[in-house]
């Protein structure tokens, strides 16, 4: 396939996908269960992509060692429990892991 | 559709809402863009990909994928895998576009970002359906010029912020944010320690499936929870 085709196809499965239960709207009814299920679809969710980026992973700070991720994101996680402001818990996060590569 | 016309005001706040929890994608938007110009499928056809797709993780597995003339196959099965998420996302959101119009129910999903999924999911059902609908678009719109505009920098720039800074690390640390706020009982730390226990046991399962096994696992384990805490109560 070109890669245009390769392309379009991506998105219309991204879209597909996003589209898939809010498209059917009001035509279709869940189970209780499922329904009550589904207000833990953030939290599982964002802890999936949250852990595997901070432990072992160099994706997104390759600064060797996960020990200085973890530090960053204990102190964003203090702050946002705390005063429950993201843009202050990244900017504590980020001068943590600064402070760490500065010192270490 | 006179009950849903246009509220710019709620459209307003929804922009700066998304604003507060969007920003941390410009350094990881500006990555896409430098991975286009070096992955060798063209600028033109990999910057359409960064809006058709509108999805950073999938979209940066399949630009790698494609660079490294993986199958096409592999390229559409790894990016499903990965956004398989978003179908959960779009049961969750489900229940609060009751009676949008059909317009909104097409078009919406389209720009369903996991930060415009954190903020649409967090907002009570304190507002009106009309201005649910037109918070949603204000801050999807943000977030899509705001991806699309960091994507196009990126491209056109290169690497000009210094690899030292690791800036993309504020995606980890948003991740890790939003997972707290979203957070509101004891079987949602549950959901959130098995999410994140099995994502991190299955990041070596293929193609990427191993985000949704863990979601579907923290989900799993969060809803048994709450199930059993009501049983003891």
């Amino acid at each position: 396939m070109s890669p245009w085709a390769t392309i379009f196809a991506a998105g219309a499965i991204t879209y597909l996908t996003r589209a898939s239960f809010i498209a059917v709207g009001d035509r279709i009814g869940l189970p209780p269960v499922v329904e009550r299920s589904l207000r833990y679809v953030a939290p599982a969710s964002f802890a999936a992509i949250a852990l595997p980026a901070t432990l072992g992973g160099d994706r997104f700070a390759n600064v060797g060692d996960d020990w200085p991720r973890i530090a960053a994101v204990c102190v964003a996680s203090a702050v946002i429990v705390r005063w429950r402001n993201v843009p202050a818990s990244l900017l504590a996060g980020m001068v943590t892991l600064w402070v760490i590569l500065a010192v270490n | 559709m006179s009950g849903f016309s246009f509220d710019r005001r709620v459209f307003v706040t929804g922009s700066k809402d998304i604003i507060a929890i969007g920003f941390p994608g410009i350094p990881f938007g500006m990555v896409i863009g430098v991975v286009i110009a070096e992955s060798g499928i063209g600028s033109f056809v990999g910057w359409v990909g960064s809006w058709v797709i509108l999805a950073g993780a999938a979209n940066l597995a399949l630009l790698e994928l494609m660079a490294e003339q993986a199958s096409t196959a592999v390229v559409l099965l790894t990016v499903a895998f990965i956004n398989a998420r978003h179908a959960m996302y779009s049961a969750a959101l489900r229940p609060r576009f009751t009676g949008f119009p059909r317009w909104f129910r097409y078009i919406g999903p389209y720009f369903l970002i996991d930060q415009v999924f954190a903020l649409a999911a967090s907002r009570p059902d304190e507002m009106a359906a009309r201005e649910r609908l037109w918070h949603y678009f204000g801050s999807a719109v943000t977030l899509w010029t705001l991806w699309v505009a960091s994507v196009t920098a990126g491209l056109l720039l290169g690497d000009v912020i210094d690899p030292d800074w690791q800036l993309t690390f504020a995606v980890p640390l948003l991740f890790s944010g939003l997972m707290l706020l979203s957070i509101t009982n004891r079987p949602g730390i549950t959901a959130a320690v098995v999410g994140g226990g099995v994502a991190l046991l299955t990041t070596d399962v293929p193609h990427g499936s191993g985000v949704i096994i863990a979601i579907l696992a923290g989900v799993g384990a969060g809803t048994i929870a709450e199930t059993r805490s009501e049983v003891t109560a």
